[in-house]
C-alpha cells in the first residue's frame, strides 16, 4: 500500500497545481449537472451504516440518503443519481478533478483537509468518536484500565494514531496489532488475538451487533476522538456549496419541524406554521438564491424523509438500521440535547 | 541342444503389493517405522482440515435464512450461505438491472454460439471464424451490454457481426451435416458451382453483402435500452475485463516480441522500452495512473470512463508480459528454420507467419494459458479503485446489514468459482497441447 499512498499525494500535488487548489470550471457546478442530467455523488467502498448495497444492487446508507436529498432537490427525482464509489485513498482527488460533484461519504472534518485539499466541509450529518470495544467477562469498565493490553485496530487510519496518542497520554503502554479489513480485525478479537478492538464508535457498535453473541462484549465509555463526518464540495463555489449544505439543513430542520414523508402532503396543504408553509415552498421565495425550484425542500422531505427518519432507517433500529442509540448521543437534534442544529429557513 | 517346452508355463500370479490394496498399503506406506508414522501423523491431519471444513460448511451449514442473525440463532457455528445466495445476482452480474440480465446470458450464448465450430470437425475456414470472434464479436457483445444509441460506426460493425454469426453458424451447420462449406454451398444453389474459385469468392462475398445490407436495415429498426458502464460488476465485469485483455494480450504481445528482435533500430528501440516499462511496474500503479492522472491531462470537463481506462491499462500491462513469453519461444526456434524458409523464397512476414510463429507459439502454450490465467485473477485488483468486480462484490456482503460480518462464505465461494474457470482454462490447454502434440510425449 506504499506505493498507492505515495501516488496518492503525487495525483492530489498535481491536482492543486494544475487547479491552484480552486474549482476545476468556470461554469459552476449546478448548472453543470442540470445540463448532465443526473448528480455524481462519491461515496467509499461500502461501510455499514453509512453507504451500502444491498442483494438487489441497490445503495442505501445515511450518506447515500444525502446523495438522494440533494438530486430531490434540484431535479424532483431522487434517483437521478450516479453513486460513484472510490476507494478513500482517492477520494479527494476525485472530487477535486471534477469526477464527482459531491463527496458525501465518512470524512472526518480537520482544519488540514479544509484547508489543504481545496475543499469546502458541510454541515456534518454524523457525529462520532472512537472507542474500544471489551468483552464482558474481562472486568474491564474503563479504557484506562488497558494497561498493557493489545489492541486490535485497521492500520492506515487516524484511529491508528488516536490509539497511540491516548496509549501515551495515559501511560498505557497499548501494544496495536493492525490489520486492513475490519472483518479480520474483529475475527481476530472474537478468536482472542487481542484484548479490546478499537475503532469509530458507530461502526463499532454495527460490528458488535453482529457478533455471535453480542450481549457478551460492551464499548468502553471513553471517547477518544471527536469524528465529524460531513460531506464536501469543491472550494470557490459558492451556489453549489448552499445548495448541498440547505439539502442537509432541510432534512434537520423538518425533524426540527415535525414535517415527515409520510405527512408532508398534509403540512403543505393545512399547515398555519409560517416556518413550515415557507420551508415547503407556499409562502415566500426561499428558493430565489438557491436556484432551484419552489418546492426543492418538499420534494426532499417527500422522496428522501427528514434526518431522524433516516438516521432511525440505516443507523437505528429500523430493518437495515445497524442499531446505534440516537437519544442522548450528539446525533439527537438540538432541542434534545445534541448537535443536530439548522440554521433557520426564513 | 536347445532345451524346448511346447507348452507355456503358468504365469506366476502377481507380486502382492500390486494385487492387493493391503500390499500396495504395506509397500508404500508402512514400508519402515519412520513411514508408518508419517503416514498415520499425516492422515491424522488431513483427517482434522477435511472434517473441520466438512462440519463447517455442509454438516452445520444454514441454506436457507434471511439475516446472518438468523443463522446464528439456527447454528452459531455453521456457515452461513444463505448470504451468499442472497447475493448471487450481485456475484455474477453486478449491479446491472435485474430485468436486462438476460442480455448478459444471451451475449454469453452468442460467444458460445461463434465459437462451438472451432473444436467441431469437417467445420471450414476456422481461422476466418478465430479472426471474427475476435475482431467482431466484441462489438456486438459491447452493444448488446451497454445499448443505447448506436452510431454510425456501431451500426456498421453490430450489422457485420449479425452477419458473422449467421453466416458461421450456417457453415457450421453445413460443414458438420452435409461436408461442405457456406460459400460452396451459396454458389451451388445460385448456379456457379462450376465456377472457377475466383468468381465463386466473388459470388460468396456479393452474397455476405447483400446480407450485410439487410441486417443494416434490420438492426436500425431497435434500440437496446441503455445500461451505464456503472452498473457492471460481479464476475460479469470480471470476465469482461479479463476477456478483453486476453483477447488482445496475445496479438499485442506477437506484435511487441516482434518488434523487439527486429533489425530497425527505432522499433527495436520503442518496443524494448515500452515492454521494460510497463514491466517494472506493479499492475496496481499502472491502474492508479490511468484512473487518476490520466483524467488530469483531459480537457477541462471531461470524464473518461473508468472502465475504458482501466480495460486500455489491462491490455498494455499483459501485452508486455505476453511479448516476452512469445519472445522466448521465438528464442527456442533455431536458427536454421528461418534460413530454410529464406532459401524457398519467404520473406520476413511469410518465414514468421507459417515457420517460425506457429512452433514458437505451440511450446509457449503453458506458459500463456498460465499468464491468461493470472491475468483473470490480477482483474480482482480493480475492486481497489472502485470497480464492483467480483471480489468487491463478495467483499460488499459482509457489509451489509443483514449480513452484517459475513466474509468467509463469500470468500470461499469465490475461491470455488476461480478454481473451476482456472482449472478449465488448465484443462484445455492440456488438450490443446495434447492435440498439437507438442513437447515430447514420454
Amino acid at each position: 500500500m506504499k506505493i498507492t499512498t505515495l501516488l496518492t499525494s503525487v495525483a492530489a500535488v498535481a491536482v492543486m497545481v494544475l487547479t491552484g487548489g480552486t474549482s476545476v470550471y468556470a461554469e459552476s457546478t449546478l448548472d453543470i449537472v442540470k445540463k448532465r442530467g443526473h448528480l455524481r455523488c462519491q461515496v467509499g467502498q461500502p461501510s455499514p451504516g453509512y453507504y451500502n448495497l444491498d442483494a438487489d444492487g441497490n445503495w442505501y446508507g445515511l450518506d447515500v440518503a444525502t446523495c438522494r436529498a440533494v438530486a430531490a432537490a434540484i431535479f424532483g427525482d431522487a434517483n437521478k443519481v450516479e453513486i460513484q464509489s472510490v476507494s478513500s485513498q482517492m477520494r479527494f482527488t476525485a472530487l477535486a478533478n471534477g469526477e464527482s460533484d459531491l463527496l458525501s461519504r465518512t470524512a472526518t472534518w480537520t482544519l488540514s483537509r479544509d484547508t489543504q485539499l481545496g475543499l469546502d466541509f458541510l454541515q456534518p450529518n454524523f457525529y462520532d468518536g472512537q472507542g474500544f470495544t471489551v468483552r464482558k467477562d474481562s472486568g474491564i469498565t474503563s479504557a484506562l484500565q488497558l494497561k498493557g493490553a493489545k489492541v486490535c485496530v485497521l492500520t492506515g487510519t487516524t484511529t491508528e494514531l488516536n490509539l497511540a496518542d491516548y496509549s501515551r497520554a495515559n501511560n498505557l503502554n497499548i501494544s496495536a496489532v493492525t490489520f486492513e479489513d475490519f472483518n479480520v480485525r474483529d475475527e481476530t478479537y472474537l478468536n482472542g488475538g487481542c484484548d479490546s478492538t478499537t475503532g469509530d464508535k458507530s461502526s463499532m457498535a454495527g460490528n458488535l451487533a453482529a457478533f455471535p453473541v453480542p450481549s457478551d462484549h460492551i464499548i468502553l465509555p471513553e471517547t477518544l476522538s471527536k469524528e465529524p463526518l460531513a460531506p464536501a464540495v469543491r472550494h470557490g463555489d459558492s451556489q453549489w456549496r448552499d445548495v448541498v449544505a440547505w439539502s442537509v439543513f432541510a432534512m434537520i430542520n423538518a425533524e426540527e419541524l415535525g414535517i415527515s414523508s409520510s405527512n408532508v402532503d398534509d403540512m403543505r396543504a393545512n399547515s398555519d406554521n409560517v416556518s413550515v408553509r415557507r420551508m415547503l415552498g407556499v409562502e415566500g421565495n426561499l428558493e430565489k438564491g438557491l436556484g432551484l425550484s419552489k418546492d426543492w425542500a418538499y420534494n426532499i422531505i417527500k422522496l428522501v424523509g427528514n434526518y431522524g427518519e433516516n438516521y432511525e432507517a440505516y443507523m437505528g433500529h429500523g430493518k437495515l438500521g445497524i442499531g446505534i442509540d440516537r437519544a442522548g448521543s450528539a446525533n439527537a437534534l438540538w432541542t434534545n440535547g445534541g448537535l443536530m442544529y439548522s440554521p433557520p429557513m426564513r | 541342444m536347445a532345451i524346448v517346452t511346447i507348452s507355456t508355463s503358468n504365469s506366476r500370479p502377481p507380486p502382492i503389493n500390486e494385487a492387493t490394496l493391503i500390499g500396495w498399503m504395506r509397500m508404500h506406506l508402512f514400508s519402515s517405522p519412520l513411514n508408518s508414522i508419517l503416514t498415520i501423523l499425516t492422515t491424522y491431519i488431513i483427517y482434522l482440515t477435511v472434517s473441520g471444513v466438512w462440519v463447517w460448511g455442509v454438516v452445520d451449514a444454514i441454506w436457507i435464512a434471511d439475516t446472518r442473525r438468523e443463522c446464528f440463532d439456527i447454528n452459531i457455528s455453521g456457515a452461513c450461505w444463505a448470504g451468499v445466495s442472497a447475493w448471487m445476482e450481485n456475484i455474477f452480474y453486478g449491479r446491472y438491472p435485474r430485468e436486462e440480465i438476460w442480455r448478459i446470458d444471451f451475449g454469453l450464448f452468442l460467444l458460445f454460439l461463434w465459437m462451438a465450430p472451432l473444436w467441431m470437425p469437417r467445420v471450414r475456414g476456422k481461422v476466418i471464424i478465430g479472426m471474427t470472434t475476435v475482431f467482431l464479436y466484441p462489438f456486438l457483445a459491447g452493444y448488446l451490454f451497454s445499448g443505447g444509441d448506436k452510431g454510425i460506426f456501431m451500426s456498421v460493425m453490430v450489422s457485420a457481426a449479425i452477419v458473422g454469426i449467421i453466416a458461421n453458424t450456417l457453415n457450421a451447420t453445413l460443414g458438420v451435416l452435409a461436408d461442405r462449406s457456406l460459400s460452396n454451398f451459396v454458389n451451388n444453389k445460385l448456379g456457379f458451382g462450376n465456377a472457377p474459385e475466383e468468381k465463386q469468392q466473388k459470388v460468396f462475398l456479393i452474397f455476405l453483402a447483400v446480407c450485410f445490407v439487410l441486417a443494416y436495415i434490420w438492426q436500425s429498426g431497435w434500440q437496446a435500452e441503455i445500461v451505464s458502464w456503472t452498473k457492471w460488476g460481479g464476475l460479469f465485469l470480471t470476465l469482461v475485463i479479463s476477456g478483453i485483455g486476453i483477447a488482445s494480450a496475445l496479438p499485442g504481445g506477437i506484435i511487441l516480441a516482434m518488434g523487439r528482435r527486429s533489425k530497425l533500430p527505432v522499433i527495436r528501440v520503442l518496443s524494448t522500452a515500452f515492454i521494460e516499462l510497463f514491466r517494472s511496474v506493479p499492475l496496481i500503479t499502472v491502474l492508479f495512473m490511468a484512473t487518476t492522472m490520466f483524467p488530469l491531462f483531459m480537457p477541462e470537463g471531461v470524464v473518461l470512463n473508468k472502465l475504458v481506462q482501466v480495460i486500455i491499462a489491462v491490455c498494455l500491462f499483459n501485452a508486455c508480459y505476453m511479448a516476452e513469453t512469445v519472445r522466448a519461444g521465438l528464442q527456442a526456434i533455431p536458427k536454421g528454420q528461418a534460413e530454410g524458409a529464406h532459401t524457398i523464397g519467404l520473406g520476413y512476414w511469410g518465414t514468421m507467419g507459417l515457420i517460425v510463429m506457429p512452433q514458437a507459439l505451440k511450446h509457449m502454450i503453458p506458459n500463456i494459458v498460465g499468464s491468461f490465467m493470472g491475468l483473470l485473477k490480477d482483474t480482482t485488483l480493480v475492486s481497489i479503485i472502485g470497480l464492483f468486480d467480483i471480489l468487491g462484490m463478495l467483499r460488499s456482503i459482509s457489509r451489509d446489514t443483514p449480513w452484517l460480518g459475513l466474509h468467509k462464505e463469500p470468500l470461499v465461494f469465490g475461491a470455488m468459482l476461480f478454481f473451476i474457470i482456472c482449472f478449465a482454462m488448465s484443462k484445455y490447454s492440456r488438450h490443446l497441447e495434447a492435440k498439437l502434440s507438442t513437447g515430447h510425449k514420454v
